[in-house]
């Protein structure tokens, strides 16, 4: 896992470290009355929103984290806090051993930033004229600048778009454009908030496909967010869950599946229209259409054997499928067990 | 060593300027009919607001203490100071409040560069900003020409050549002073918006338009307390008054005063302008206009 740093500058495996950081904002209340109105001029009333609270992370050199968490949870405070545009309350925040705030310019030079919702891009120029700005701007050498820009060419297709303007891209394109963008100065982290936000799947596809390939050809570390978990899986092997700005949840997608139960669906397809009855090895029975029979059990507390050998014993089975559970599905169940207030883990 | 590095900021400033100028140029030529509406727009605007005084000053032969060429020298200086700053700050650089309020400063953050080299070379717009300099150039010429002697008459003792050069050096230097009066007042105004970025996203298009109407008028005639007001909470008076009654040497005025006000608001802008950003960096911006973060 040990990289030489290609800058010199910082030595450490961690390319992000967030240490008891700390991040609250406040909102204004009011009420619509007029008694309110006049109080509140002379004594507004404030609440506090921790969006950090505390929160501890380390993020290693050349992996691919899932950062996520419900709406509000604080996941694009935290992006913020890693690229210096906002100050945290307490705590540290490092980003390739700097401070993102007070090494500003040499940190930014580093990473490489895209906000779905928000693009880099000169909306009235041809993208190739914000390629250009990046060049002088980033002070990229032409060398470097050329290899880079030929590599992104290539890998997000930017050839056919690369002189239309900006504000005519679809927004799959200007997705492409924006990455393209955020990684021509040859960053060593990238942090993408939504970056698949209201693409279709095709695009999505092709951007996780080019994620995946620079994590894998050129070892740049990414931190993803996204309320697509399943986008999250196919891209990431570790994901961090936060909840009201503290780590809820931390490890791969295997072990956040089995914190609530490692629940599979099971189809059988048999020789019979009556479904075998499995309640007894824990398989609930959801669906029946015509001979195809569908059940969810949990695989940590009976195996797919045992269950198909109690079904093998009260039919033929014909045909069988098994599938984990969607781990949109399983992170639904998180939130909605949070929103009850408890903690799925136990904690 | 220090020489070495002030070369790399320069080179560095100019690249910037460079590429920023071809952007302009770029965007002005993206379509003829455009360009033709944009330069025509300009000029009528430029022209409109300096045309009421300049037709009062026409038929009474020049507006109280000031005859009418230095009147209309101090119109071409006000219109000239105007166009630069939409030259040199274009595209919301001079409007700070809108990209405070819009949560567009983000954009300036992500970039290495210092915060001020971004917000210098970012809105340099020579393309879209040159009609916006012809009135003023224009009429400077139009009033100098009409001046009785030389504007450095009153440089004389130093010798015709060195008057002439003297005078010239002033002149530049209370035009750039003016700018800084005018961009100072923009931001130090503008920066309102990082404590109330709703509110105040179009303060600086208030603050510019009173800049504008208030520019073209000779103080002297004014009461004290209003031409102290206009020489300070609001500096309209350095935009033309004061620095051309300094450099035509009408009335008593120091002929250093504005590139003192300069300095003054500049500190104060750069005062507030800090404690605006440091508030940004607890708050960040809860809003985002997506139309385009450089317009």
């Amino acid at each position: 896992m040990a990289k030489q740093d290609p800058k010199g500058t910082a030595l450490s495996d961690i390319a992000v470290e967030l240490s008891a950081v700390s991040k609250t904002f406040h909102q204004r209340q009011r009420n619509e009355q007029l008694s309110g109105i006049l109080r509140n001029l002379l004594r507004p009333e404030f609440k506090s929103i921790p969006a950090l609270s505390g929160l501890s992370l380390a993020i290693n050199r050349g992996e691919i984290l899932a950062y996520a968490g419900a709406n509000g949870a604080g996941k694009s405070t935290t992006v913020k806090l890693c690229c210096g545009m906002l100050a945290p309350d307490s705590g540290e925040v490092r980003v390739l051993g700097m401070n993102p705030l007070s090494d500003r310019l040499k940190c930014v030079s580093r990473i490489g930033v895209v906000f779905g919702q928000r693009t880099e891009l000169w909306f009235d120029h041809p993208v190739s004229a914000s390629f250009e700005w990046k060049r002088v701007v980033w002070d990229i050498p032409d060398d470097s600048y050329r290899v880079a820009l030929k590599r992104m060419k290539d890998l997000l297709g930017l050839d056919e778009f690369f002189n239309t303007q900006a504000r005519e891209l679809s927004l799959g394109q200007r997705m492409r454009a924006d990455l393209g963008l955020a990684l021509v100065h040859d960053p060593e982290m990238l942090f993408l908030d939504e970056p698949t936000l209201g693409l279709d799947v095709l695009a999505r596809r092709s951007i996780l496909g080019f994620l995946k390939e620079l994590n894998r050809t050129r070892g740049v570390t990414i931190i993803v967010t996204s309320h697509q978990t399943a986008d999250l899986e196919e891209l990431a092997g570790r994901i961090v869950l936060i909840h009201k700005g503290k780590l809820a949840f931390d490890g791969s997608f295997d072990a956040l599946r089995k914190t609530c139960g490692d629940t599979r669906r099971l189809i059988l397809e048999a020789d019979a229209v009556t479904a075998p009855d499995m309640s007894a090895m824990g398989a609930r029975l959801v669906s029946t259409e015509g001979r195809h029979h569908e059940y969810l059990f949990d695989a940590s507390r009976n195996t797919i054997a045992e269950i198909l050998s109690e079904a093998a014993r009260q039919c033929a089975i014909l045909d069988v499928e098994t599938h984990r559970t969607d781990i949109d599905d399983v992170v639904a169940d998180i939130y909605e067990t949070w929103q009850r207030g408890q903690h799925p883990t136990g904690e | 060593m220090a020489v070495k590095a002030g070369y790399g900021l320069l080179r560095r400033i100019a690249r910037l300027l460079a590429l920023y100028a071809r952007m302009d140029l770029l965007l002005l030529t993206r379509d003829p009919l455009m360009t033709a509406g944009w330069a025509i727009t300009d000029l009528v605007i430029n022209l409109a607001s300096v045309s009421g005084l300049l037709l009062l000053a026409q038929r009474f032969a020049g507006i109280g203490t000031w005859s009418r060429p230095s009147f209309v020298f101090m119109l071409g200086y006000a219109s000239l100071v105007e166009g630069l700053v939409a030259t040199l700050f274009g595209y919301n650089v001079s409007h700070i409040s809108r990209r405070i309020g819009r949560g567009q400063l983000d954009h300036s953050l992500l970039q290495p560069q210092p915060l001020w080299i971004v917000l210098l070379t970012e809105g340099f717009s020579p393309a879209f900003g040159a009609p916006a300099l012809l009135p003023g150039t224009l009429l400077l010429i139009w009033g100098w020409r009409m001046l009785p002697q030389a504007p450095w008459a009153a440089f004389r003792s130093m010798g015709h050549g060195c008057g002439a050069l003297a005078w010239s050096g002033l002149f530049v230097l209370d035009m750039a002073s003016s700018v800084v009066v005018v961009m100072a007042f923009q931001y130090g105004w503008g920066s309102l918006a990082f404590w109330s970025p709703r509110a105040s996203e179009e303060l600086n298009t208030s603050t510019h338009d009173l800049l504008s109407t208030l520019k073209s008028f000779p103080l002297n005639a004014m009461s004290p307390i209003l031409r102290f007001g206009l020489l300070s909470i609001i500096p309209a008076g350095f935009v033309g008054w004061a620095p051309v009654a300094g450099l035509l040497q009408i009335g008593h005025i120091w002929f250093l005063i504005t590139p003192a006000a300069a300095l003054i608001s500049a500190a104060a802008a750069a005062i507030v302008f800090k404690a605006g950003l440091k508030h940004y960096g607890k708050t960040g911006s809860q809003r985002y206009s997506a139309f385009g973060h450089r317009s």
